[in-house]
């Protein structure tokens, strides 16, 4: 088939995979970089129990990474009210949104 | 149009994604100069956030890493420096940092690479600084050559000197006296000269109860958990610690051991630990970066890039700091992992986080075991471009306790593996 002979058809053919590609791109990006986002507000937690809530051994610091994502959910919130009492995480529970919480314990939730 | 022509067009849609986005990442050349709290959470986090895909070298002139938190326990002899030293193995093993022992002399920022001691040099696309701070020794006469004698010795960074300043204690005759002055602040940890009162104190307590401790604070009055260090001095070493503010040191005496005073007479004192004002590291301010009152490295709190050298980013102690933002290893981690999240996004072509988070928490130890806290958490405000700690967030211990001391060595234990391991 000679495209040239059919500029429109060509055209829209371009526009067309243009779009597919652009979107699958945006929609890879978004993905990767919103699971870099949800890395990095995790991260957050890793200072005192470790990367990705995998403490070490001999330290004292709850293991997060092995509680399930609602259990990680349900604490920080009992820790954001004040159900739950304690030393640092009382405090530190305070400065976050409910939604960042919700991002934390996604991603560090032990996945079943 | 020929078929060879309409696959290129295909070709270059296909393409189209991938501009400036993977290539750019993987061809990257990037840079940590230090390998403290920041620099090595930084190159170990761009690893980790680049599912390892980034090329990250780590410049360190350092074979180990000393911990600077918890050292204060080795001024006052209850641990050894040993306890708090951590290896780079694992940044290269697991991670496949390139790490380079070695010193950076020099940086041009316009060809983008760094001179190091060694002689050799070393290009890079992003560079990310982290050289902790340096002590402006000449603020104080006489301070250089009381060094150089060893008559005083500041052991703010961790390793050799923090031994060093025990030998001096411990070689003390029991009645002596300590003095540590404070610069104005913003130093290197806000509530650490308070801390090292406690474990000299504790050090005293038990070997040396006829001795003394003088505290010579520039500023107006305790800088960090103020209420809980002079409650734990009146009520754990009661008549051992004097705290004297607004006593600004302007000269030291090595050979007397004499300290001179901006207004009060002079003080005369046994061991000496005089503490200048600090600023950043050297490397940035030689780089011109210094950009505070030619102090610290005003940054754009969203990458950590500095304002005044594009894709050089600065991290921990040598910032311009936000408000209520401490100069601290765990704020320094806290720097590096919002940074490395920035620097892959920027390379892959993603939009940066408009609302990163820090976290801060402060141990400071009583005696060898009791310990008190202060913790914060930081949000990025966007209407004033700066980190503001929460309103109702964050706090201090109601008490010192041996739960906390515990948990202080777990956070060590954890942050030392998040950084390093």
């Amino acid at each position: 088939m000679n495209l040239n002979k059919y500029p429109f058809l060509l055209a829209s053919v371009i526009l067309s995979l243009s779009i597919v590609f652009f979107n699958v791109s945006v929609m890879a990006q978004t993905k990767s970089a919103q699971e870099l986002y949800q890395r990095g507000l995790a991260a957050t937690c890793a200072n005192c129990h470790g990367t990705d809530g995998k403490g070490q051994e001999n330290a004292t610091m709850p293991k997060i990474n092995q509680l399930t994502s609602e259990q990680i959910l349900t604490q920080l919130k009992a820790f954001k009210s004040g159900a739950r009492t304690g030393t640092i995480m009382p405090q530190l529970a305070k400065g976050y949104t409910d939604e960042q919480m919700q991002t934390i314990a996604d991603y560090l939730g032990k996945k079943q | 149009m020929d078929r060879r022509y309409f696959l290129g067009t295909l070709g270059a849609l296909a393409a189209y994604p991938s501009i400036g986005s993977a290539t750019s990442l993987n061809k990257a050349e990037i840079v940590v100069v230090g390998g403290g709290y920041g620099g090595a959470t930084a190159a170990k986090y761009l690893r980790l956030f680049s599912n390892y895909t980034a090329k990250v070298t780590l410049i360190e002139p350092n074979a180990q890493f000393v911990s600077c938190p918890l050292s204060n326990l080795v001024v006052g002899g209850s641990r050894s420096i040993g306890d708090l030293t951590s290896s780079y193995a694992n940044l290269k093993s697991r991670h496949g940092v390139k790490v380079v022992k070695d010193y950076v002399a020099s940086i041009d920022r316009d060809k983008k690479t760094l001179k190091l001691a060694s002689g050799s040099t070393v290009k890079f696309d992003k560079l990310i600084l982290s050289p902790g701070v340096s002590m402006m020794t000449d603020k104080i006469e006489g301070l250089a050559s009381a060094n150089q004698s060893g008559a005083t010795i500041q052991a703010w960074k961790a390793g050799a000197d923090t031994v060093a300043l025990h030998q001096q204690l411990a070689a003390m005759e029991d009645g002596g006296v300590f003095a540590i002055s404070i610069p104005l602040a913003p130093y290197r940890c806000p509530p650490g000269p308070y801390e090292r009162a406690c474990q000299v104190a504790s050090y005293f307590k038990k070997y040396k109860p006829k001795s003394k401790i003088l505290i010579l604070d520039a500023n107006q009055d305790i800088v960090s958990k103020p209420a809980l260090f002079k409650k734990a001095w009146a009520e754990e070493y009661p008549g051992m610690i004097e705290y004297r503010p607004q006593f600004n040191v302007t000269e030291v005496d090595g050979k007397t051991k004499t300290i001179k005073f901006e207004v009060q007479e002079d003080i005369k004192a046994d061991v000496l630990n005089i503490l200048p004002p600090m600023r950043a590291g050297d490397i940035a301010v030689n780089a011109g970066i210094a950009n505070a009152n030619g102090r610290w490295a005003e940054v754009n709190f969203l990458n950590f890039e500095s304002t005044s050298a594009k894709d050089i980013h600065v991290l921990g102690d040598s910032i311009q700091i936000a408000p209520l933002m401490p100069k601290s290893g765990h704020m320094a981690n806290s720097h590096a992992k919002v940074a490395a999240a920035a620097i892959i996004s920027e390379l892959n072509g993603w939009d940066i986080n408009p609302a990163p988070v820090l976290t801060n928490t402060c141990y400071s130890f009583i005696d060898s075991q009791k310990v008190v806290h202060v913790a914060s958490v930081h949000q990025y405000n966007s209407a004033e471009k700066t980190f503001k700690t929460v309103p109702g967030s964050g706090g201090l211990s109601p008490e010192p306790s041996i739960l906390e001391g515990l948990y202080a060595w777990g956070w060590a234990r954890n942050i030392w593996a998040d950084s390093l391991g």
